[in-house]
């Protein structure tokens, strides 16, 4: 009996591990919340580039963004990078809450994050920054 | 140590030595060399510094292109270039030493630095260091002054950015043993105007323990960029454009903020996003730690989330954490609110508040074309026992009744999550009764329809003030009342559900008729996302009926689409609404 319970959690978990979640989840869903936070990203995104280019800010394995290299960033917008970054985390984070919401499965927004980290190493243009496995790698 | 000498003359002095420990720091490795070749003598010093204050050594070179040491007690180094990992400048300095006294002079042309971390950077500075020091015999404390200055180049002092260059700081102080007092620092500063400071520096643990600043009649919009902005960076005020005169001053003793004061005089503020603004600002918005204060508050227009606001004044206490009002009067529109009882907490970064809230009517005009909405008749009045404000969130307990089309809608529960964020959602559940459906289609140019409108939404949410969940029905009014609609009104109507219906009937006789009598009219909508479940007064075997004709003739109106994408209707609604003018039937 006690085998067949470890059986049944092991299968369990297997249909709640992230294959199952992404393969199921529609990361395209689009509502109004989802709109806006895109579209505010979308404004931000002129502000970061010129730091992905540089390497002052790169992508996170959590799907966020982090202060790299503080020196890369010339002076005059030194001061405003760690809010510029904190902003773009909070519309990352509530992208992948309003994206598992939109799929009516809030407690996907985990896997979701996670699917995306994936999606913007991806997306990254050559000569960006990554972590992995807690080190910065250049693309 | 060991000298290189030629047989006729002394040509170079070299001296090396491998440690020397000073109570300010340790140097190892240094290299010193005296080149006397030339007309004038030059000098090279390689080394390894560690400053008290650092954990590891740092390579340095430094170059002398003319190097004086004639007078005693004096040293002059001319085209002088100092370079290690963080630092690159070329400079020139001047050096006075008696005992008990002595000063320095740099000038700096060019120079770049740059701590580890790059919180306090340089880059291309030409300026000037001046300083001098003295200490009595009888005493152990050191009197000083100090000029630093600056007139091209820019500065990054974490966590303020000194963009434009011709700043001059001029400072007296005195120095025992790790305490730095700066006794009265004058600061001026460009696009700024002139500061006064003082402040306590402790150089051991390179914390700055007692500040005191002092502004009188600055420029706003460089104060703001300069000094306010990084402080008000994670709030509301972090992003605007601003314009206008200050006063500002501020204390810090031990490290916790004592007091602050800002005055405003004649300024302006816009937030970068559009979401907030008010023009002609005079305010007087003081702060103590250990005595309450009155705040006042004045600006002659504004608007919060594109609805107006009208010249007002406002006066409030405040007390350490706390901000409160027993009535503050904010004309909104052509009409007010009338707060009482207001109460505000800051609770780490975040501000918690609550109050009473009475609308002094505000017209239905105004308010719609605000929201860019078409025209409407009416007003919104109320009152409001009791908003609340906690995380982000605005809860109101009791209804906010709009008079609107001889009728009256009233909104209940009202929740705003995050309303000045990315994304406000909205919670609201609303009834209408007695809504003139003449007023109503004539505002939104729908074709005429005579009769009273009942409804109810229960469980609405709007995201980004987007309808994304509701459960709305509409229905003629009980009673007697004159129901009639027009030609026109059933073909939008018709329209509404998609082709057909219209077609037919422009087809047969009942074209002929201008409008038609009917029993009853009701729509229903449950919307989830964008999918609208569409219901009517009664149901058919294949949809519903929307108007229910009454007398002869009798037109029915009946709706098929069970399932409506709302962002479709709402296209269909305004292509309607749009073509206000063009006549389909005649």
């Amino acid at each position: 009996m006690k085998k067949l319970i470890t059986v049944f959690s092991l299968l369990i978990a297997t249909l709640l591990s992230s294959n199952w979640v992404s393969a199921a989840a529609n990361l395209d869903v689009n509502t109004p919340a989802i709109t806006a936070i895109k579209n505010s990203m979308q404004a931000r995104h002129n502000q970061l580039n010129p730091h992905y280019n540089t390497g002052a800010v790169g992508f996170t394995a959590d799907g966020l963004v982090a202060v790299r290299d503080a020196t890369a960033v010339p002076l005059k917008d030194r001061g405003g990078i760690n809010s510029l970054v904190a902003a773009e985390n909070s519309d990352r984070s509530a992208l992948y809450k309003e994206i598992a919401a939109g799929n009516g499965h809030p407690e996907w927004a985990g896997e979701i994050r996670s699917t995306f980290a994936g999606r913007w190493v991806d997306k990254a243009q050559s000569g960006w920054y990554y972590q992995n496995a807690g080190t910065w790698v250049k693309k | 140590m060991s000298f290189a000498q030629q047989a006729t003359a002394i040509s170079s002095i070299q001296i090396i030595v491998s440690e020397v420990d000073a109570p300010v720091g340790q140097l190892k490795n240094a290299k010193f060399h005296v080149d006397l070749k030339g007309a004038q003598p030059k000098l090279i010093l390689n080394a390894d510094l560690k400053p008290m204050s650092e954990k590891a050594f740092a390579h340095f070179d430094l170059k002398c292109g003319q190097f004086f040491t004639e007078k005693i007690g004096q040293a002059q180094c001319l085209n002088g270039q100092f370079k290690s990992k963080q630092i690159s400048a070329p400079f020139s300095v001047i050096f006075v030493s008696y005992p008990s006294e002595f000063a320095l002079d740099i000038d700096f042309n060019g120079a770049n630095f740059s701590d580890e971390a790059g919180l306090h950077a340089g880059e291309k500075l030409t300026g000037q260091i001046k300083m001098a020091a003295k200490k009595p015999i009888s005493t152990d404390t050191w009197a000083w002054n100090g000029l630093i200055s600056w007139t091209a180049g820019e500065l990054y002092w974490q966590p303020f950015y000194f963009g434009k260059a011709d700043n001059a700081f001029e400072i007296d102080g005195t120095f025992k043993q790790d305490i730095i007092n700066v006794q009265q620092a004058s600061l001026l500063v460009n696009e700024v105007g002139k500061m006064q400071a003082t402040a306590t520096i402790n150089i051991k643990t390179k914390i700055v323990e007692d500040v005191k600043v002092n502004a009188k009649d600055v420029d706003f919009t460089g104060l703001y960029a300069l000094f306010l902005k990084p402080m008000a960076e994670k709030s509301a005020f972090g992003n605007m454009n601003v314009s206008g005169k200050a006063d500002w001053q501020f204390e810090i003793k031990n490290l916790a903020p004592t007091s602050f004061e800002l005055n405003l005089h004649d300024a302006t503020i816009e937030d970068k996003n559009g979401k907030f603004g008010f023009s002609h600002i005079n305010a007087h918005i003081p702060w103590d730690y250990d005595e309450p204060k009155q705040l006042q508050l004045a600006y002659e227009s504004g608007h919060l989330l594109k609805i107006g606001l009208r010249q007002t004044n406002l006066t409030a206490e405040i007390n350490r954490f706390s901000l409160t009002a027993p009535k503050l009067d904010l004309p909104v529109l052509d009409g007010a609110l009338s707060l009482s009882d207001v109460s505000a907490v800051r609770l780490g970064d975040n501000w918690a508040w609550h109050l009473r809230m009475n609308l002094v009517p505000i017209t239905l005009n105004e308010f719609s074309k605000a929201l860019g909405w078409p025209e409407m008749k009416g007003q919104i009045s109320g009152q409001i026992p009791l908003v609340t404000y906690a995380n982000k969130q605005l809860n109101m307990d009791g209804a906010m009744n709009f008079n609107a089309f001889n009728g009256s809608i009233s909104m209940n529960d009202l929740i705003i999550d995050d309303p000045l964020g990315v994304a406000p959602r909205l919670y609201a559940d609303l009834k209408m009764r007695n809504l003139d459906l003449g007023d109503l289609t004539r505002t939104f140019s729908f074709g005429a329809i005579e009769g009273k409108l009942d409804g109810v939404v229960k469980d609405m949410v709007l995201e980004n003030w987007k309808p994304v969940q509701l459960d709305a029905s509409i229905q003629t009014s009980k009673g007697r009342h004159l129901k009639k609609i027009s030609q026109r009104a059933v073909e939008n109507i018709t329209a509404l559900g998609g082709e057909g219906t219209a077609v037919a009937l422009q087809r047969t006789f009942l074209r002929f008729f201008k409008e038609f009598n009917y029993e009853k009219i009701g729509l229903s909508c449950k919307l989830r996302q964008d999918i609208c479940e569409m219901g009517g007064v009664e149901s058919t075997p294949n949809g519903y009926i929307i108007v229910k004709g009454k007398g002869i003739p009798a037109v029915n109106v009946n709706g098929y689409t069970q399932k409506v994408s709302l962002r479709d209707l709402l296209g269909r609604v305004k292509r309607i609404t749009d073509s206000n003018t063009k006549v389909i039937v005649n």
